[in-house]
């Protein structure tokens, strides 16, 4: 799997116009440049090599551990990624943790309530919530909250070791909030149609029939059992929430793996391009890994061969 | 009947009604009947006469678009009467009669316990509500009611989930569960009718042991009279929200008046008598609720109909024990003589 999108990905960086030597080299000078000068470059950093070459050549190293450098930088990939991630690992968990908990209560509140205004006006927001686009929501609240009522600032993100750990929670509530928003709404959705599936069914009767309290009867056996579905669901749309946080980090200048890959992707920085969507794709390969063990977990029946 | 303290429950004049789209459909429309301690009451009657909308109502049970209209639901519990009518849906008091005092059984074992939850769980989940015993004295009880149910290896089986029982243990699980607190009636709705002929025969036998050991009532929703032989002390016979004959089984199945009751039983193939018998099957179908035929429900479908079947009939009572609603069963009657 990782090799195949590996491949298509590099294929993809061929295709495009440019290279990364045409990116490197400023407007003013590009008049005055020879054509040698240009071969030259393009030998050194081996971009005269076939592209099927240059993709072994990718592979073996990548295989090795070894992630090469950026082109447009001369940086070490891994030590660019040792920045980038954790900032973006540290928005979308706390985007997860948000949206996971918020999307879970209001759905099950809402199936709950069926029919009343509570159960509408969320059915309305979550309607709103998926439909309206991330990066709208960021420039609204941008405006609303940092602007306007100045409780928090634009954007940006406090170093690790510069700040302590409270200073650097204003700054991550905004981008974060707008990244689990989409997710919420999805997952409240989600909640609500399975809750009231579960709801339906007989054992809730059975539960319900031996006198214990509402609460017991919902939680314990209507929502343990809805949750499965969620969790689910959730998993899937994890690869969502990093592909949303591209955009949010650009939108707040969050200096995570998103806003480094679009200027990659701009600067045709393929070995930089190459590790990134790498990633991307391991973690969607490890997401449903987790949530298979998650739903096993959760479900008795879907662990087999115990017995 | 006349002994009050044999009476375990008692209902009169039961409405419950269900409201949809505007309409309302008179699901039981005049119940009533009484339940003796230690008896099994057998409800008999086709898809939709209401048999399975009594038992839910009596555990007050009802989905949100239903409710109680009119009528008394009268449980005896130790020497004070509670009219379970007037409490709250899913009230303290109610809880407290649920599970405990009147439980229930389902028809789909398949579907009546959570998967998510082990078996041993979910019967521990009511004696953790009505009896006082700590973790370690529920396991044991747990164990010991899968054991009088016929469960195999029940220290084993007490920590498995419900997909890896059978059907028949299923359902076998369930009665356990219902009888943990020992209750003073077990209403069962159909327990049988998704289990095969073998396993039916072992559940009947497991719920008439544990009537005569904890003289427990039994109320049993049907509508297979060969069981209704085989286990009735008592049968009411339901069409369309009403109970057109109750009586003794000896009544109601040797001497039915009730044309409807007549009706369905010779619409039973009898074991013996080969395969060119007589089976009359009851024509037409149960008439739309919504559209209800006036007078007598059975009269369109009825061979005896008259004009008089335009007005419903008031309840007979023949004899002590036997009661009818219909205009014309001195007709049948007479027969018995």
């Amino acid at each position: 799997m990782l090799l195949v999108i590996s491949f298509l990905v590099y294929s993809g960086l061929e295709l495009s116009p440019g290279d990364a030597v045409s990116h490197m080299i400023s407007p003013e000078l590009a008049s005055t440049i020879t054509a040698e000068q240009l071969d030259a470059m393009r030998e050194a950093y081996g971009l005269n090599q076939s592209f099927l070459t240059r993709y072994w050549i990718w592979l073996t190293s990548m295989v090795q551990g070894d992630m090469g450098y950026s082109m447009a930088g001369g940086v070490a990939i891994s030590e660019i990624m040792v920045k980038t991630v954790p900032a973006t690992l540290e928005l979308s968990m706390v985007a997860l943790f948000f949206s996971t908990i918020l999307g879970c209560s209001l759905g099950v509140i809402s199936a709950l309530k069926r029919g009343s205004g509570t159960d509408n006006s969320l059915t309305v927001a979550g309607m709103a919530g998926v439909s309206i686009p991330e990066f709208f929501f960021g420039l609204v609240a941008i405006l609303l909250f940092a602007i306007e009522l100045k409780w928090l600032p634009v954007g940006g993100r406090l170093l690790p070791h510069y700040e302590t750990l409270w200073d650097r929670i204003p700054n991550i509530v905004l981008p974060s909030l707008v990244l689990a928003l989409m997710m919420t709404a999805g997952a409240m959705r989600y909640a609500r149609s399975s809750m009231l599936d579960v709801l339906a069914r007989e054992f809730i009767t059975t539960a319900r029939s031996k006198g214990m309290p509402e609460w017991r009867v919902n939680i314990l056996h209507g929502f343990r059992v809805a949750l499965t579905p969620v969790v689910v669901l959730i998993g899937f749309r994890l690869p969502l929430l990093i592909g949303g946080s591209t955009i949010i980090e650009q939108v707040y200048q969050w200096p995570g793996i998103g806003s480094m890959f679009i200027r990659s992707v701009r600067a045709s920085d393929y070995p930089l391009v190459m590790t990134i969507s790498l990633m991307y794709v391991f973690v969607v390969l490890t997401a449903s890994l987790i949530i298979d063990v998650l739903t096993a977990l959760i479900d008795p029946r879907v662990r087999l061969g115990k017995e | 009947m006349e002994d009050k303290n044999n009476i375990a429950l008692s209902v009169r004049d039961l409405k419950t009604f269900f409201y949809t789209n505007n309409r309302c459909n008179k699901a039981v429309n005049g119940v009533s009947f009484d339940v003796e301690k230690g008896k099994t009451l057998c409800i008999v009657g086709e898809s939709g006469c209401g048999k399975s909308v009594t038992a839910a109502t009596i555990m007050q049970l009802l989905p949100t678009l239903s409710r109680i209209e009119e009528g008394e639901i009268k449980f005896q519990k130790d020497d004070k009467i509670i009219n379970i009518e007037k409490l709250e849906k899913n009230g303290k008091e109610m809880r407290e009669i649920r599970g405990s005092d009147i439980a229930m059984i389902f028809q789909d074992p398949m579907t009546a316990l959570n998967p998510v939850y082990t078996v041993g769980f979910q019967i521990s989940e009511n004696l953790k509500y009505h009896t006082n015993l700590n973790k370690k004295e529920i396991r044991e009880k747990c164990i010991s009611l899968l054991n009088d149910m016929g469960i195999p290896l029940p220290e084993k089986r007490v920590d498995e989930y419900p997909h890896s029982y059978s059907g028949g243990m299923r359902q076998r699980a369930m009665i356990a569960m219902a009888m943990a607190c020992n209750p003073k009636i077990l209403i069962a709705d159909e327990p049988t009718t998704a289990l095969d002929v073998t396993i039916q025969a072992q559940i009947f036998e497991l719920m008439d042991k544990l009537k005569k050991e904890n003289d427990t009532a039994i109320i049993l929703i049907t509508h297979d009279m060969g069981v209704v032989a085989e286990l009735a002390d008592n049968v009411a016979v339901m069409y369309m929200g009403n109970i057109v004959e109750a009586g003794t089984a000896d009544d109601v199945l040797r001497r039915p008046t009730h044309p409807y009751t007549k009706a369905l039983l010779e619409s039973v193939p009898v074991l013996g008598r080969g395969k060119n018998q007589d089976i009359n099957p009851i024509k037409g179908s149960t008439p739309d609720p919504y559209n209800r035929p006036i007078g007598c429900q059975f009269a369109p479908r009825c061979n005896w109909q008259t004009e008089s079947c335009d007005v419903m009939p008031e309840i007979t009572q023949i004899n002590e024990t036997h009661q009818v609603r219909c205009h014309k069963y001195e007709q049948f009657f007479e027969k018995y003589k």
